[in-house]
């Protein structure tokens, strides 16, 4: 079953997008932590020029809290209990934030490409948790061989968590693609040689 | 060419790029098995001429790409990988290495060398390990056993007796070898092995060795091992002891003579000489002490008449010194004979191994000794393939000879003027169209003349520390690359570079077990002090012990009168 876990609010660049996560009564299924980890593959539907069924894979490499109450040192008047009731505007403006990095799209065909999607997603375009058949079938090339070219874009950003966000990443493709190992054993040792050994030297 | 196909071709690496001179490529390796050691030789696939082909390479160096930060190994009882596990790596591939390789080729079998493709292998190409029988069967001209192979040991990188390695006979025998290391490093067991491959079945070689330390006793016991026989052949070892060694007076050239006579002046030289051509002429079949003594008073310039001539009234200054040099260094040695001689026909035979033993002989006799030995082998050969002699005749030779000179730099040395060193230049030169070939031992490439050690196309090089010596041996010997020559300090005992044109490439040896005993064992002076304590040294101790007390009968003056 694929899951919702919330909408397109903000985008930073044209493949950084910020997510707010759905919270109780926005969403049918209401998403579980579990489900918009760091890490967690996603996709967004295309709208718009987009052809139909195209949509944008990303994946999960922030998490931001919101919270209006943060620094407010007044007494607060009620229980949160009392405050679904009474206020529940001011709940709403609580959230939790993920930001995704957009790393390629499936196109209306459904063949997936890596790489800097020439259309963006647009605000308020749900986003949902890539099942693991999808994630295999984004990485799969054009011989069933895995695929990994978005790494160069993603290293690009240079935000620190990207590092740890790519040995997550080579670990999960790892137990996807059990033939697939001693490669990504390669790109791995060089990440965690680069990543951890060195900056520690 | 039907390359053998490996059944398992291990994989070590992977291609990096060209390396600095056009023969090299470099490759990174993980090398987890510490396989890929100096020397060893490894392989890459490529096509030549349509067909794939295996190109032979041998590593020459290796550096490391990939080390764990210096404060890892901050305190020593702690490994690094222990560290970068505390970090989370915890993989074990934590090391790489750039490993440089210099391009053999591929052998060709009909041309019998290796022939070097000239393009480097393409970037990422798999680098793989040679397997074992292949490079049994490419490293050396001949197999093990094969008539005219010598097999000397194994390849150093393999396991003991995984790849071994034989010298082609026809290559040393043609063009000289040289075996060169410093004392201790085993060049009298080298030798050894080289001599036994040659008594072998397969080769029965005409050996002559000249030995002056008295080493090569032990060769005899090949005459009764079974591993020497075959059907009737049996090798035979004859040792010609010092005393049994003889030169015929009349065999010494002129520059022979001056060599052995002392502070002769330029007019006993130039008397010397007349007199040398005067006995050349006179005596036809040879001439003894006494005629060459006539010989130099019949050319003296104050000749006295026959009836006036005697030994102790030489008028002449000049012939009468000259007359006392013959006599004293001639006359008065056990070497230089009127009549006797080594006869040539006793010394070389094949299938025979024949030692001069010239322990205790002066080092000039025996420089002579050697120079005349080989300048009438050299001689016969040359008559004989001219066939000026025939069936019967001493000096007929049918046969090649080779001779092995230990502590070869005596007699050719390189500051030094010998009278042996010219005969050495010219076989070394010319010999191998008349079948004379030389094998040189010398633990001083530095003291052997560079153009004797540079004729020597087959090089069996040991430990070596003397950066004196290393040098001659760099410049002297060409087939042996720089890499190779940065072996030689750190050479263990046993272990030999061989090179030049008895082997397809250069190779480092484990040199094989000797079947006979090694002669040439140095001496272990603690276990000969104990055992001295042990055998001889109770009868000292009695001998040199004091009387017990006896009675003195003394003179009534106080003198002993007996004891």
């Amino acid at each position: 079953m694929t899951i919702t876990i919330g909408k397109i609010v903000k985008s930073n660049t044209h493949v950084d997008y910020v997510c707010q996560i759905y919270g109780p009564g926005e969403s049918d299924v209401l998403p579980q932590p579990g489900d918009y980890s760091f890490g967690t593959f996603v996709s967004i539907r295309l709208e718009g020029q987009a052809a139909p069924g195209e949509r944008l894979v990303g994946v999960i490499y922030n998490t931001l809290l919101m919270n209006p109450d943060f620094g407010n040192l007044g007494p607060r008047l009620s229980p949160r209990q009392e405050l679904e009731v009474f206020t529940p505007d001011y709940l709403a403006e609580t959230a939790t934030l993920v930001g995704i990095i957009a790393l390629g799209w499936i196109d209306s065909g459904g063949r997936p490409w890596q790489g800097v999607p020439a259309v963006a997603a647009t605000v308020n375009t749900p986003v949902h948790r890539l099942e693991d058949d999808e994630l295999c079938l984004f990485h799969q090339g054009d011989q069933g061989r895995l695929n990994l070219r978005y790494v160069p874009m993603l290293l690009g950003q240079n935000s620190p968590l990207v590092p740890q966000l790519l040995l997550q990443i080579v670990d999960r493709l790892a137990r996807l693609f059990p033939q697939e190992r001693s490669r990504l054993a390669v790109m791995r040792n060089n990440l965690a040689w680069k990543n951890i050994v060195q900056p520690a030297g | 060419m039907n390359q053998p196909v490996a059944i398992e071709p291990v994989c070590v690496g992977t291609v990096k790029g060209p390396g600095e001179t056009p023969h090299e490529f470099t490759f990174i390796a993980p090398d987890p098995d510490r396989r890929v050691k100096h020397g060893e030789f490894v392989y890459y696939l490529t096509q030549v001429d349509g067909q794939e082909r295996r190109i032979l390479g041998r590593v020459t160096g290796r550096e490391s790409v990939r080390l764990f930060p210096d404060s890892f190994m901050a305190d020593p009882s702690v490994p690094p990988a222990q560290i970068a596990a505390l970090l989370g790596y915890d993989s074990d591939a934590s090391e790489l290495f750039e490993i440089t390789v210099a391009v053999l080729g591929y052998h060709d079998s009909q041309m019998g060398e290796f022939i070097n493709p000239r393009v480097p292998p393409a970037g990422g190409s798999p680098v793989y390990i040679a397997d074992d029988a292949w490079l049994a069967q490419i490293l050396s001209k001949r197999q093990r056993g094969e008539i005219g192979s010598a097999h000397l040991g194994s390849l150093l990188s393999r396991a003991p007796d995984a790849v071994p390695v034989a010298l082609d006979v026809r290559g040393f025998t043609s063009t000289h070898l040289a075996i060169i290391a410093s004392t201790g490093s085993g060049k009298s067991y080298l030798a050894g092995v080289l001599l036994e491959e040659l008594m072998m079945p397969y080769n029965r070689a005409s050996v002559l060795i000249v030995d002056p330390h008295g080493e090569y006793n032990t060769l005899q016991e090949m005459q009764n091992l079974p591993a020497f026989r075959e059907g009737n052949y049996k090798p035979r070892v004859r040792i010609f002891q010092p005393d049994a060694v003889r030169v015929r007076i009349d065999t010494l050239t002129l520059p022979d003579l001056r060599y052995l006579l002392p502070n002769l002046s330029e007019k006993m030289q130039y008397q010397l000489s007349r007199a040398y051509r005067f006995a050349q002429r006179s005596f036809k079949g040879g001439y003894t002490l006494e005629q060459l003594l006539y010989a130099v008073r019949q050319t003296s310039d104050n000749k006295k008449g026959e009836d006036e001539a005697g030994f102790d009234d030489e008028d002449d200054p000049t012939t009468g010194g000259l007359v006392w040099r013959l006599n004293s260094v001639l006359g008065n040695s056990r070497i230089f004979n009127d009549f006797e001689n080594l006869e040539l026909d006793e010394l070389c035979a094949p299938g025979l191994c024949t030692v001069i033993q010239l322990n205790e002989v002066d080092q000039r006799e025996q420089q002579v000794i050697v120079a005349t030995l080989l300048r009438r082998i050299y001689q016969a050969r040359i008559d004989t393939t001219k066939k000026k002699v025939g069936r019967g005749d001493k000096n007929y030779i049918p046969f090649p000879v080779f001779c092995l000179l230990e502590e070869a730099h005596h007699y050719a040395p390189a500051s030094a003027d010998a009278v042996s060193t010219d005969v050495l230049k010219q076989i070394l030169s010319e010999g191998r169209k008349f079948g004379v070939s030389i094998g040189l031992i010398s633990q001083r490439p530095g003291k052997l003349d560079s153009d004797v050690l540079s004729q020597c196309m087959t090089q069996c090089i040991m430990r070596i520390t003397n950066p004196i010596d290393q040098n001659r041996i760099a410049e002297s010997v060409e087939s042996v690359g720089r890499d190779l020559l940065r072996e030689l300090p750190s050479l263990s005992k046993g272990q030999v570079i061989v090179s030049g044109a008895s082997v397809n490439t250069p190779v480092l040896l484990r040199v094989r077990q000797r079947l006979t005993r090694h002669g040439g064992e140095s001496i272990d002076a603690p276990a000969e002090w104990h055992a001295w304590f042990e055998r001889d040294g109770a009868a000292a101790r009695q001998d040199t012990a004091l009387p017990a007390a006896r009675r003195v009968q003394r003179e009534e003056d106080g003198d002993i009168l007996f004891a």
